[in-house]
């Protein structure tokens, strides 16, 4: 180490967190906005399908339903060809969508605070929320990644990971049958009736 | 003991919003590093920069052991069809015979009623000041919210969101294993240690008491009296958090059992 070097490390080493900082920044600032879009169209909307029609644009756009799949199903998603993992894709994100807007209450919307965001590793960023409904609490943390542009990649409520709880799932079928039987149970939940 | 109902809604407002009730994978999926950039194909069919390595991302999910599983989905099928034809009809009279206040006040009550399980379960803990705040709390509450029904608790900064301790956790301080995997008739999902330690939250808790006589015992309406309002009430959050959890899944019985782990995790890191 030169003593240029030397002289710079000081001044790199403070670059560093205010970089993480500015990164943090970026993905909160997108989180609430987000929120808020989706806020106000659920606002506008007197039942769920109506809902789940008028979100599904903002949510394409703040969440990386690819990501999500990939990792739901994991290292098995090498072994999908490419219409596979499109067609993967495309079922899980009906499904998400669906299933997050299906208990809506027209009218009903809770409190949601944000807690200081998170950087647990270089390019992730987790913002923790504590949501207040209808008297309780709970903790909802929004994972974003900087590869997938600060969308949402996983939602972790009360510990559950969104993402875990289908990687599941999607093992068990993919054990029994490989892409063609992931694919065919997507499919299937897709079209049970509710 | 403590339900959450609608986790769901919770989640769209929250933005995309889902919900639950009891653990944890978190630590290490916290700690793994963002993956880096490669190319996959998205569901427009574009190969688009992202991430491939990240695929054994959630290779290490919170996990238990389940050896009994061909009797656990019995069992879980069992309970699915008293869900479906006995408890949710119940749950669904209770809330239209109800207006919404009577029943959060119900829910408050016997909510406040829970303070010893709370609160021995923080002192076990070592947890003295949060055992403190319970003290605080249930005084608060039943004092100024007249018995227990208005939870005038959520008022107060310092008392809103104070966690709920119970015997299953405590265990787990302790560094007990949690042990295999049990569905129980009824009562649904539960690790082995947090089916012992449901045996303690039960002796800790007044209404069990009172069922079982112990000041001197009560008429049999007496304690029908006592104790329908509380399974009432704790039916209605436990149909609510089943109902999330159990919709658009692909095999309900693994969503149920994988969202206990994650949730007791969390709940016993608290």
């Amino acid at each position: 180490m030169n003593f240029r070097t030397l002289l710079l490390l000081p001044f790199l080493l403070t670059l560093a967190p205010s970089q993480a900082t500015a990164s943090t920044e970026v993905a909160v600032t997108r989180l609430k906005a987000a929120v808020n879009e989706v806020v106000a169209v659920a606002k506008q909307s007197p039942n769920a399908s109506v809902l789940a029609k008028n979100v599904r644009p903002i949510l394409l756009k703040i969440i990386s339903f690819e990501t999500m799949t990939r990792r739901a199903v994991g290292p098995g998603w090498r072994e999908f060809t490419p219409d596979q993992q499109k067609e993967a894709t495309r079922l899980f994100t009906t499904l998400i969508i669906r299933t997050y807007t299906g208990k809506f209450t027209p009218g009903e919307f809770p409190d949601i605070l944000f807690k200081a965001a998170l950087s647990p590793a270089p390019g992730r960023v987790e913002v923790p929320t504590t949501i207040l409904y209808h008297g309780s609490h709970y903790e909802v943390i929004y994972r974003q990644d900087e590869a997938d542009s600060w969308r949402i990649t996983d939602v972790i409520i009360e510990g559950v990971s969104m993402i875990a709880n289908y990687r599941t799932q999607f093992d068990a079928q993919f054990k029994e049958g490989g892409a063609t039987a992931v694919i065919k149970a997507l499919n299937q939940s897709v079209n049970s009736p509710k | 003991m403590k339900n959450h109902p609608a986790l769901l809604i919770v989640l769209l407002a929250g933005l995309i919003t889902p919900q639950l009730a009891n653990c944890a994978t978190a630590e290490k999926q916290d700690k793994s590093p963002a993956p880096t950039a490669h190319r996959h194909v998205t569901s427009d069919g574009k190969s688009v920069k992202s991430s491939q390595d990240d695929l054994a991302e959630y290779n290490d999910v919170a996990t238990i052991a389940d050896p009994l599983e061909p009797l656990n989905r019995f069992t879980f099928w069992v309970n699915h069809q008293l869900y479906r034809y006995v408890l949710k009809p119940v749950s669904k009279t209770y809330d239209t015979v109800l207006p919404k206040p009577v029943r959060t006040g119900v829910y408050n009550v016997f909510d406040n009623l829970e303070f010893p399980i709370r609160f021995v379960n923080d002192t076990l803990q070592l947890k003295f000041k949060r055992a403190g705040l319970e003290t605080e709390k249930f005084l608060v509450n039943s004092v100024a919210g007249v018995g227990g029904i208005m939870r005038v608790s959520d008022r107060i900064p310092s008392l809103n969101d104070v966690p709920s301790a119970d015997t299953g956790q405590t265990f787990a301080k302790w560094g007990i294993d949690q042990g295999i995997y049990i569905v129980l008739p009824a009562i649904g999902p539960r690790s082995l240690r947090d089916t012992v330690g449901l045996v303690g939250d039960y002796a800790l808790y007044p209404v069990t008491w009172i069922t079982f006589g112990a000041f001197g015992g009560l008429s049999g309406a007496s304690t029908f009296a006592v104790s329908s309002p509380d399974t009432a009430r704790t039916l209605h959050g436990k149909m609510s958090t089943y109902d999330t959890l159990t919709r658009d899944t692909l095999d309900r019985y693994l969503a149920v059992r994988t969202a206990y782990i994650q949730n007791r995790k969390k709940r016993n890191a608290q």
